[in-house]
C-alpha cells in the first residue's frame, strides 16, 4: 500500500485550503469520468500568478490529498511554472509512486487548475 | 454438481501471484478469465490453420472457414437459435450499435418511443439516446426500486429534456402505449446483479404495443445462465464473448431471421456482398450480410471453445454455483453491514439476482477500497461501472463491486470479507 503514505492520509483527513472562497477571480469545475468525482476549484490571481487556491469536492484519498497538496504548492506560480510541474510533478508530490489506474485521481485537481490560464 | 477445484486447474492465470498473494479474481463481470482449452484453440488456430475465410479454394482456407462455421453452429445450438441468425461482432456494444444504426434508423420515427430501464449499461443507453434525439422520438426509462429491481407498476413520473431529447422516467405501466417501437432491456444488471423479469415485461409490452421489437442485453446473462432464444420471446439478443470465457474482441448479435432479412447492412465491404458493379452492389445472404471484412477468426474459434467448455459444465450448474456463492457472500456481507462497516446495494433475494454485489465501505471511496483490496491480491472493480445514472441514483458517486464466476469459491469470499475489515484501518 505504498500509495497510502502517512502524508497522504494526513492531507486526506485534514485537507488544506478546503472550502468556499469569497469572491474568487476564477471558479473551475473538473470531473473524473470513471468514478464521477468532481472538484470545484477557486482561484485568486495576482497579475499572472496564482495567489490563492481553495477547493471543494468529495473524492478518494488520492484525489483529495493531491488537491490539498497542490493548493499549498501552487501559491505564487505562473502559467509556465504550473505547466512545468506536469503530471509527473504531481505524482512526485504524492511520493513518487501512483498506481497507473489511479493517475486520473491524482491529477484531477491539477487538470482543473490548468484551466485557470485558458484564454 | 461442479468440481470447482478441477475447474480452477483449467485456468492458468489463477496460479498467478499478485503482490506476493494468491490472485482472488472477483471482476468477471468486466471480463472473465480464460481456460486452457480456449487459449489452446486460439494458439493452435494460428499455428496450424491460419488463412482467410470464404472464397479460398485451398485446404487451409477451407479449414478456417469450416472452423468459423463450427463456432457459429456451436453458439447457435447453445442458444437454441438458427445458424444464420448468429452474427459475429466485436462485443455487445457493437451489436447494440449495429441494431441502432441499421434497424433503428429505418424503423424509429418522430413521435415514436423507445423503452429502456435505469439498470442499463451505458452501451444499452447511449445508442438509444442518440437515436431518439436524431429522430425526435421519446426515450422512456423504467425506474428502479430501492432494492434495484424494476418498478413494473405505476410510479412517480419524471419528465426531462436536454438538447432536443425528451426523456420520461416512471414505472413500466406509465410507459407502455402504442407509440413504443422498441424495448431495449438488460437481462441481468452489471452493477446490481438484478435479474429482470423479462417474460413478464415482454408479455405486458406485446399486449399493448403491437409490432414492438424487443432487444435483450445479455452481456451479464448469457455467460451465467441457460438462455434459449425460442423461450426468451425477444427479437434481438446481444452479448460479449470475453465475459463468457472467450477471447476479447468477440461478441454476438442474435436476431430473428425475419428481422435480419429486412434490415439493411451496417458495415459495407468485402464478404458481405453478392454481386458488385461500379454502380452498386447486392447483399450476401445471412449471416454474411452483417459481417463485412475479415472477422476475428482466431477469436471466433476461441469463443467456440469457450461455449464448448460451458456446455460441458452445464449452464444450470453454472447458475446454481453462482447462486450458492451469492447467497453465502450476501450473508457474509450482512455481518459487515450489521456492524455498520459497509453499505450493500441490490436485491436481497438470490432468486432474482446474478453474481454481482456492489458495496461501499463506510467513509471510504470505492477507488481506495479497490486499491487496498488489490494490495491483498483481490481484484474488484470500482467506479460507476458504465451505469452512471443507476449508481448516482443511489446517492453515491461510486461503488466497489465484486462479481463471481465458475472458478470462485467460498474460501475466496471469506478472504474478501476479512480484508474488507482491513480497509478502514488504513485511514485510522
Amino acid at each position: 500500500m505504498s500509495d497510502y503514505r502517512e502524508e497522504i492520509i494526513d492531507h486526506y483527513k485534514n485537507p488544506r485550503n478546503f472550502g468556499l472562497m469569497e469572491k474568487p477571480d476564477l471558479e473551475i469545475t473538473e470531473a473524473n469520468s470513471s468514478c464521477g468525482d468532481m472538484i470545484k476549484i477557486y482561484v485568486k490571481k495576482d497579475g499572472e500568478k496564482i495567489s490563492e487556491m481553495m477547493w471543494q469536492g468529495v473524492g478518494c484519498a488520492i484525489s483529495t490529498a493531491a488537491a490539498s497538496m497542490l493548493s499549498e504548492r501552487v501559491k505564487g506560480m505562473n502559467e509556465k511554472e504550473l505547466l512545468a510541474l506536469g503530471d509527473k510533478g504531481v505524482v512526485e508530490m504524492l511520493g513518487g509512486e501512483v498506481n497507473l489506474g489511479r493517475i486520473n485521481c491524482a491529477t484531477l485537481a491539477y487538470r482543473g487548475l490548468l484551466k485557470a490560464f485558458e484564454k | 454438481m461442479m468440481n470447482v477445484e478441477k475447474i480452477r486447474n483449467d485456468f492458468p492465470i489463477l496460479k498467478r501471484k499478485i503482490k506476493g498473494k494468491d490472485l482472488v479474481y472477483l471482476d468477471s463481470g468486466a471480463t472473465s478469465q480464460k481456460p486452457e482449452s480456449v487459449i489452446k484453440a486460439i494458439d493452435s488456430y494460428y499455428r496450424e490453420s491460419n488463412a482467410n475465410i470464404h472464397r479460398g479454394v485451398y485446404e487451409l482456407s477451407v479449414e478456417s472457414t469450416r472452423m468459423v462455421d463450427e463456432s457459429r453452429a456451436t453458439i447457435a445450438t447453445f442458444l437454441g437459435a438458427r445458424f444464420e441468425e448468429i452474427i459475429f461482432v466485436r462485443n455487445a456494444s457493437e451489436a447494440l450499435n449495429l441494431v441502432a444504426y441499421s434497424w433503428g434508423r429505418d424503423n424509429i420515427q418522430k413521435g415514436d418511443a423507445i423503452i429502456v430501464s435505469k439498470l442499463e449499461h451505458h452501451s444499452n443507453l447511449i445508442p438509444w439516446q442518440e437515436l431518439c434525439r436524431e429522430k425526435g422520438a421519446e426515450l422512456r426509462v423504467i425506474e428502479v426500486t430501492e432494492s434495484a429491481e424494476l418498478n413494473l407498476e405505476n410510479g412517480k413520473i419524471e419528465q426531462l429534456e436536454d438538447k432536443g431529447l425528451r426523456v420520461k422516467v416512471g414505472g413500466l405501466r406509465d410507459l407502455i402505449d402504442d407509440k413504443v417501437k422498441l424495448l431495449a432491456i438488460t437481462g441481468v444488471s452489471n452493477v446490481m446483479g438484478t435479474i429482470t423479469p423479462l417474460q413478464e415485461i415482454i408479455k405486458e409490452i406485446r399486449k399493448q404495443s403491437l409490432g414492438v421489437k424487443v432487444l435483450v442485453d445479455g452481456a451479464q446473462m448469457v455467460p451465467h445462465m441457460s438462455v434459449d432464444v425460442k423461450k426468451l420471446g425477444a427479437d434481438f439478443l446481444v452479448f460479449s464473448g470475453h465475459k463468457m470465457l472467450g477471447p476479447t474482441g468477440t461478441g454476438v448479435l442474435w436476431e430473428k431471421k425475419e428481422v435480419l432479412e429486412e434490415m439493411r447492412p451496417f458495415l459495407f465491404g468485402g464478404d458481405m456482398i453478392n454481386e458488385v458493379k461500379l454502380t452498386g452492389a447486392s447483399w450476401a445472404g445471412l449471416p454474411n450480410k452483417f459481417e463485412a471484412g475479415t472477422p476475428d477468426i482466431a477469436g471466433i474459434v476461441g469463443l467456440g471453445a469457450a461455449v464448448e467448455y460451458l456446455k460441458k459444465i452445464g449452464m444450470d450448474n453454472v447458475r446454481q454455483h453462482e447462486k450458492e456463492l451469492l447467497e453465502y457472500a450476501l450473508k457474509r456481507f450482512r455481518e459487515l453491514s450489521d456492524e455498520g462497516l459497509v453499505t450493500v446495494y441490490g436485491p436481497e433475494n438470490a432468486e432474482v439476482r446474478g453474481g454481482a454485489i456492489p458495496f461501499n465501505v463506510k467513509g471510504v471511496h470505492a477507488h481506495d477500497t479497490a486499491q487496498i483490496l488489490d494490495s491483498f491480491g483481490i481484484a474488484v472493480r470500482s467506479g460507476q461501472h458504465c451505469a452512471g445514472p443507476l449508481v448516482t441514483g443511489f446517492g453515491v458517486m461510486a461503488m466497489a463491486r465484486v462479481t463471481f464466476y465458475i472458478y470462485n469459491t467460498k474460501t475466496e469470499i471469506d478472504y474478501l470479507i476479512d480484508k474488507i475489515r482491513e480497509v478502514p484501518k488504513v485511514f485510522i
